[in-house]
C-alpha cells in the first residue's frame, strides 16, 4: 500500500473495516489463556463496531470547507441574551428525534413549546393580573415567565400554531373587563394594598383619639394620612405582608409603631 | 427609518442587480436556501459583509440567495444516545471538530450519567422457579450544546452530523427559536373594535 496516497479515497464513506486496505496493526477480541487478543484479519469484532475510519479530522476539515458556502453568520448584534430578549421577546422549543428502528416517525415530535416573558408584552396592571390568575401553573414568579406547553394536534406546526393562538387569546382576554370582576373581594387579592384594610383605619382611629385625650388641635383624618409618620408605618405594614417576615422588614415595622405612638426607645 | 428604507431597497437591487445566479441543480447535491436576516434595525450588520459574501457566492453554482429572513436559534442541544461509550467519545470528537470548522460556538460537551435497565427471566422454559438468568441494556449518553445558530447553519450542520450518525446511536436534538412579537399582540384588539363599532351605527 502506498505510504503518500489519500486516505479520504480509501475511506470515502462509512464502510466496514477491510484488514487488507487499513495498514494499521490492530487487534482487538478477548485473548486466549496466556496469549494476545486476535489480529484483524478475519476478525469480526472489528467489523462489527461502527468505524469512524471515513471521518479523520483531514476529511473532517475537507467536507466542511465544502460546506461552509451554505452557512451564514449570525448577527453580531445579538451577542448577549438581554439583547435576544430585547428583539425577540418569544422562544420556541421544539424538539427532533432520529433513530433507526421500523418507523422514522416519533409521536414525542410533536410537541411545542412556547415562553415569553410578561415584561416584554404589553400589559397595565389589571390586565397582567388578570392573565396570570387566567393562566395559573404556567407562569412562574421568579422569572417572569409564561410557559405554554401544547401537544393536542397530531402535527408540529398545528401545535405551534396552536400555542401562538392561546397567547393572542389570553393577551386580549385579559384586556377585557368583566362585569363579575368588579366582586373581586380581599380574598382574591395578589398582594396586600393599604387603603381602606383595618390597619388604616385602625391606626388613624388610634391617632385622633390620641389627640382628643390630649385635647390638641383637631386635625382631620387627610391631613394625618398625608403625614410623614403615618406614610413610614405603611411602608412597613406593606413591607411586611408582602415580602415575609425578614429582620430588616421587622426593624422597620417596631421604629414605625415606636414614632406612630410616640413611645421612646427602651434602653 | 428612511434611511433604513432606503437601505433595504439598495439590498435588494443590490442582490438581483448582477445578473441572475446561474442555478445548475446536480440531482445528486440538493442546494441550500441562503436566507438574510430582513430585520430593518439589524440590516445594517448584513450589509456590511455583504460585498464579500456575494462575491464568494457567486463561484459557487448550488448557493442561492433568497430574501426571506432567516430563523434564529439561540440554542441548539444534541443529545446522542448508544450502547457503547468508545462510539460516543470519536463521534463527539468529531461534532466537536466539524463544529468548530463551521465557525459555531459550543456552550458545553458534558456526560449525562449512563442508565442500566436490568430485568431477571426464568432460566428454562418449564419449572426450575430458582434458576434464573439476569440481562441488562446499558445507555451511555454525551450532550452537546451548541448557541447563536441561524436556520441556514443549523441545517447544514444537522445534516452533516446526522448523516454520518454510526449505527446503534440514537440523537435528539432541542431546538430553541427566538420570534419577535406578533403584531396582533402589540395593542388590545377592543380599541380598534370599539371605534369601528361605532362608524358601522352611525352611517
Amino acid at each position: 500500500m502506498a505510504v503518500d496516497q489519500d486516505w479520504s479515497n480509501v475511506y470515502p464513506t462509512a464502510a466496514a473495516f477491510n484488514p487488507s486496505s487499513v495498514p494499521l496493526p490492530i487487534r482487538m477480541g478477548y485473548p486466549v489463556k496466556r496469549g494476545v487478543p486476535p489480529p484483524k484479519e478475519g476478525n469480526l469484532e472489528l467489523i462489527k463496531i461502527p468505524n469512524f475510519l471515513h471521518l479523520t479530522p483531514p476529511a473532517i476539515k475537507k467536507h466542511c470547507t465544502a460546506l461552509k458556502d451554505f452557512c451564514t453568520e449570525w448577527p453580531t448584534v445579538l451577542d448577549s441574551d438581554e439583547k435576544c430578549e430585547q428583539h425577540f421577546p418569544i422562544e420556541i422549543e421544539t424538539v427532533d428525534y432520529v433513530s433507526a428502528g421500523l418507523s422514522v416517525r416519533n409521536p414525542k415530535a410533536r410537541v411545542v413549546t412556547l415562553r415569553v416573558k410578561l415584561s416584554k408584552l404589553n400589559l397595565d396592571d389589571h390586565a397582567k393580573k388578570k392573565l396570570i390568575k387566567l393562566v395559573g401553573e404556567r407562569y412562574c414568579k421568579d422569572t417572569d415567565m409564561l410557559t405554554i406547553t401544547t401537544d393536542r394536534c397530531p402535527l408540529r406546526r398545528q401545535n405551534y400554531d396552536y400555542g401562538m393562538y392561546l397567547l393572542t387569546v389570553l393577551y386580549h382576554e385579559s384586556w377585557k373587563t368583566e362585569m363579575w370582576e368588579n366582586e373581586k373581594t380581599e380574598a382574591d387579592m395578589e398582594e396586600y394594598i393599604w387603603e381602606n384594610s383595618p390597619s388604616q383605619k385602625n391606626a388613624l382611629d388610634t391617632l385622633l383619639r390620641i389627640r382628643a385625650a390630649e385635647k390638641t388641635t383637631e386635625v382631620t383624618r387627610e391631613e394625618l394620612l398625608a403625614s410623614g409618620i403615618v406614610e413610614n408605618y405603611k411602608t412597613s405594614v406593606v413591607a411586611l405582608k408582602n415580602e415575609g417576615e425578614t429582620e430588616n422588614n421587622v426593624l422597620q415595622y417596631k421604629e414605625s409603631v415606636m414614632k406612630l405612638l410616640n413611645l421612646q426607645a427602651l434602653q | 427609518m428612511a434611511a433604513w428604507g432606503g437601505v433595504s431597497r439598495l439590498w435588494r437591487r443590490c442582490c438581483q442587480g448582477p445578473g441572475t445566479f446561474p442555478v445548475n441543480y446536480s440531482s445528486r447535491d440538493m442546494p441550500k436556501q441562503y436566507r438574510f436576516l430582513l430585520n430593518k434595525d439589524l440590516l445594517w450588520v448584513q450589509f456590511s459583509g455583504l460585498h464579500t459574501d456575494l462575491h464568494r457566492h457567486k463561484d459557487n453554482s448550488l448557493v442561492s440567495i433568497s430574501d426571506e429572513p432567516d430563523t434564529l436559534y439561540r440554542k441548539l442541544s444534541v443529545l446522542v444516545k448508544g450502547h457503547d461509550k468508545t462510539v460516543l467519545d470519536s463521534y463527539e470528537y468529531f461534532a466537536v471538530l466539524a463544529a468548530k470548522e463551521l465557525g459555531i460556538s459550543i456552550e458545553k460537551v458534558h456526560e449525562p450519567p449512563r442508565k442500566i435497565e436490568r430485568f431477571t427471566l426464568l432460566k428454562s422454559i418449564h419449572i426450575f422457579k430458582k434458576h434464573r438468568v439476569q440481562y441488562e441494556m446499558r445507555t451511555h449518553y454525551r450532550c452537546l450544546e451548541l448557541k447563536h445558530l441561524t436556520g441556514s447553519t443549523a441545517d447544514v450542520y444537522l445534516e452533516y452530523i446526522q448523516r454520518n450518525l454510526p449505527e446503534g446511536v440514537a440523537m435528539e436534538i432541542k431546538k430553541t427559536k427566538l420570534e419577535k412579537l406578533p403584531e396582533h399582540i402589540q395593542k388590545p384588539v377592543w380599541d380598534k373594535l370599539l371605534s369601528v363599532e361605532e362608524t358601522a351605527s352611525t352611517s
